[in-house]
């Protein structure tokens, strides 16, 4: 008996691939091959390699508790476990599911934050459109008002591919077939669109800087600005995750 | 028993065997074994995603619980789980009773002569 004690504390994805032979090797090899196939961060990967990892221990030991050598019970343990394809395959659907109902969550809740700080900028600074087309210092230039409504669209897609993801990912599953690479791709549609408002929104803000800034509210447009550089950025990262977890998806 | 024929079933079936109490993926299979007469016989690696997925949909909850220096993932009903395998149940009696009628022989045509 040498399995490691690192194996049976489960310290992380290839935790206690120290050992040699016996008991440990086998299941952490194949545990190694599981690993080597499971997308997203390793964060999402430990807790699942530790849990495979006590359930092959504990078929191992049901395995020696009927005679069979430790090495032999952990081979018996491990074809019983399965094609680590198929298992890595099974929690792959998984991992890109709950990133992308992460994400989507995130957008949906940040949403309507950064838009009532753009909304708030936009009162504050006069350009309350259109709710003072006739005050002609703050009549809204075509281009300006065109921006806008593409600012409105962009969140607007934004929400409904996040409220798909959301109720795609969620209590609905049960009743809808299995289709793990639409999840992802909702939530990346809905992270880009995030992207293209807040820089359209940005676009907007610079296009009134440059023209009249003493129109402009600074504490409220910094706010505003910040909020969209920020989210922008997140959002960019999250998409492209989604993405690239989606494609990792057989 | 294949993985395929169980198609559809298996998530009723994860929520019955935790119906009695709280389980981690080895006893889960155990149980799948024991009480299907050693009929269920799957890779017992594919169990731990349907669990994950369980898990999302709300109808179990994971804790962490340790003995004997192993990490195990304790898998339970939630109230919600308790609902859905109640419809699983009706469903599935519904279902079997439909398909043990049709799948009976004819009976044989009474000759009025």
């Amino acid at each position: 008996m040498n399995r490691p004690a690192a194996a049976a504390a489960g310290a992380g994805p290839a935790g206690g691939a120290g050992s040699a032979g016996g008991a440990g090797s086998a299941v952490e090899r194949y545990l190694a091959d599981i690993a080597a196939r499971l997308p997203g961060p390793a964060r999402a990967q430990a807790g699942i390699l530790t849990e495979l990892r006590s359930g092959l221990l504990d078929a191992t030991d049901a395995h020696a508790a009927t005679g069979l050598p430790p090495a032999e019970a952990a081979l018996v343990a491990v074809r019983e476990f399965g094609d680590p394809g198929q298992v890595a395959a099974g929690f792959g659907a998984e991992i890109a599911t709950r990133q992308a109902r992460r994400v989507a969550i995130a957008l949906l809740v940040t949403g309507p934050l950064v838009g009532l700080l753009w909304v708030a900028t936009a009162l504050a600074s006069h350009l309350g459109i259109p709710l003072a087309p006739h005050w002609p210092w703050a009549g809204p230039a075509p281009g300006l008002r065109a921006a806008v409504y593409l600012v409105a669209v962009a969140a607007g897609v934004t929400a409904w591919a996040a409220l798909l993801g959301i109720a795609t990912t969620g209590r609905l599953t049960r009743w809808r077939p299995a289709r793990p690479r639409q999840a992802p791709m909702a939530a990346a549609v809905a992270g880009f669109s995030a992207v293209s408002a807040d820089g359209l929104g940005l676009a907007v803000l610079a296009a009134q800087l440059a023209s009249a800034p003493g129109q402009l509210s600074p504490v409220l447009a910094g706010a505003a600005a910040a909020a969209s550089l920020a989210r922008m950025m997140l959002a960019r990262r999250a998409a492209r995750r989604c993405l690239a977890i989606r494609a990792s998806l057989t | 028993m294949r993985a395929e024929t169980l198609k559809g079933h298996l998530d009723g079936i994860l929520l019955a065997v935790l119906e009695p109490g709280a389980c981690h993926g080895y006893a889960i299979m155990e149980a799948l074994r024991v009480r299907s007469g050693g009929q269920v016989d799957l890779p017992t690696g594919t169990l731990y995603p349907a669990l994950h997925r369980l898990e999302r949909a709300g109808l179990i909850q994971a804790s962490w619980s340790v003995a004997g220096g192993r990490r195990r993932r304790v898998y339970q009903l939630t109230v919600a789980g308790r609902r859905a395998l109640d419809t699983e149940r009706s469903t599935w009696r519904d279902f079997s009773a439909a398909v043990t009628a049709l799948l009976q022989p004819a009976q044989p045509a009474v000759n009025p002569a």
